[in-house]
């Protein structure tokens, strides 16, 4: 589904990436981890080019992300983003936030966009919320209407880029339910996180990144046990000795 | 000479002469503030321009336009475009000249707008496929207009009085009018009181209009939502303390 070759990217003379390989399959739910500035948010945003890199190839359903050819629009429709700060566009109601893209970029009819974005709104509970502003809703609330705008799109793919990191303890559970559920029906999804609970039940695979580097891609189970490199069992003491 | 006419001052204020140009003011604000606003907006996007070509031409215009005075402008305008054989009313001329300094000014205002558009809803827009016009026009440009409508008013009601100069070049809209008609009684004091009149009047009609856009602007940024009742109870309770 997504093929990352030798991804590289610089700021300058600052290399974030230093050139990240990996395969994610159909179906795969795949927890990218690592500290702070380790590059893996830039990571994920080269996939569906919000941010440029200098070298290497990104593939997307075969498409690739590094290309005068490609159709950027068509590319992140195929890749739905859920960011850390939510992002609901504050002078729309949530459901004309769920409605615009498909609506634009799909050409997709008024009355079936309607059903669809009602039927997303209830599978994130949020059906009652539908004609209110994001800022009448709460951080938890927004990011679920976030994901069900994402979805709204139908993407193959489902990228995360920190989703609970603004969130108060007692929302970070709401979402992180909504995103457990999602991956049970079989949705593609990387994400970045800090959250070692989900990685723990609901990912396939760890990617561990620091200083630009994927150091470990290895199974769930493997990554928990210790099988990986010193530098991922540090991180792991380190999150354990500070989680909440 | 008497100190103050109250007979004079009245008769001036039913004047229809005096009426109409203030008549004359108002189209002239309407008319020049809405094609500087379309201006404007196209030379505040170009300067925000990557590309040279288009942000070079919008820097000279926005400088060589609030750089040399208004009433500098019409002179050239009105005494230059007949020189080409272009033969324009005085109105046109004048509105030509007030559309073409305010551009200038509000392309700055609307230029500060845009900037004040948080970069990740533009990064959200483009996540979702949106094309770069799209986003102009669905996402940057509507949450653009509600932060600037508080200068935006201030330009209005600056526009307002501005039309003024245009007498420089015999318009005879509301202050021209008013000192034609000094030269008949000599009643300055009237006169002028009565155009401050009109002025506080057409600038107070703005203020109120101003509002009525501000409240609608603003709707979605209201905590307190129309909602159903049970959820005007509920709200302070999940939205306040999570904020």
């Amino acid at each position: 589904m997504i093929t990352l070759d030798t991804v590289t990217k610089s700021y300058g003379a600052f290399q974030v990436l230093k050139g990240c390989s990996a395969e994610i399959g159909r179906g795969e739910v795949v927890v990218v981890c690592g500290p702070s500035g380790s590059g893996k948010s830039t990571l994920i945003k080269c996939i569906n080019a919000l941010e440029t890199f200098e070298s290497g190839q990104i593939y997307v359903d075969g498409m690739p992300v590094r290309s005068a050819k490609t159709d950027h629009s068509a590319l992140r429709a195929k890749a739905g983003m859920v960011f850390q700060s939510f992002e609901l566009f504050s002078h729309l109601s949530i459901l004309d936030n769920i409605m615009l893209a498909p609506r634009l970029v799909q050409k997709r009819g008024k009355e079936e966009l309607r059903e669809h974005a009602k039927t997303l709104l209830r599978r994130v509970g949020l059906e009652q919320h539908a004609d209110k502003y994001p800022i009448a809703l709460s951080g938890g609330q927004q990011q679920r209407a976030a994901i069900a705008r994402a979805l709204a799109m139908k993407p193959d793919v489902m990228l995360f880029d920190e989703p609970t990191s603004a969130l108060d303890p007692e929302m970070v559970q709401e979402v992180l339910q909504v995103m457990t559920e999602l991956a049970r029906e079989g949705m593609t999804m990387m994400c970045v996180t800090h959250e070692m609970g989900f990685a723990r039940q609901v990912a396939t695979r760890i990617l561990f990144v620091d200083a630009g580097e994927i150091v470990d891609d290895c199974p769930v189970p493997d990554f928990f046990a210790g099988h990986c490199s010193p530098r991922a069992q540090a991180f792991l003491r380190f999150e354990a000795a500070h989680s909440r | 000479m008497q100190i103050w006419s109250w007979h004079g001052f009245f008769t001036y204020l039913g004047s229809p002469y005096i009426f109409r140009g203030a008549l004359i003011t108002v189209i002239m604000t309407v008319v020049s503030m809405m094609m500087g606003f379309l201006l404007g907006l196209l030379t505040a996007v170009m300067k925000r321009s990557q590309h040279r070509v288009l942000s070079w031409p919008a820097r000279f215009y926005v400088w060589f336009f609030r750089g040399t005075p208004l009433l500098v402008q019409l002179v050239v305008i009105y005494t230059g475009l007949p020189k080409l054989d272009i033969r324009l009313s005085v109105l046109a001329c004048s509105i030509i000249g007030l559309t073409l300094n305010e551009a200038a000014y509000l392309a700055e205002i609307i230029r500060a707008g845009l900037n004040a558009v948080p970069t990740g809803q533009i990064a959200a827009a483009r996540a979702l496929g949106l094309s770069e016009r799209q986003i102009a026009w669905r996402i940057a440009f509507p949450q653009a207009f509600r932060l600037i409508i508080p200068p935006l008013g201030n330009s209005v009601n600056g526009l307002l009085k501005t039309t003024s100069v245009t007498s420089v070049i015999s318009m005879e809209e509301l202050m021209q009018r008013s000192q034609i008609l000094v030269q008949d009684q000599f009643m300055v004091l009237e006169l002028f009181s009565v155009a401050a009149l009109y002025y506080l009047l057409m600038t107070t009609a703005w203020d109120f209009l101003q509002r009525r856009i501000e409240h609608y602007a603003e709707r979605p940024y209201r905590r307190q939502q129309k909602t159903a009742a049970v959820e005007a109870i509920e709200l302070p309770a999940t939205t306040q303390d999570a904020r």
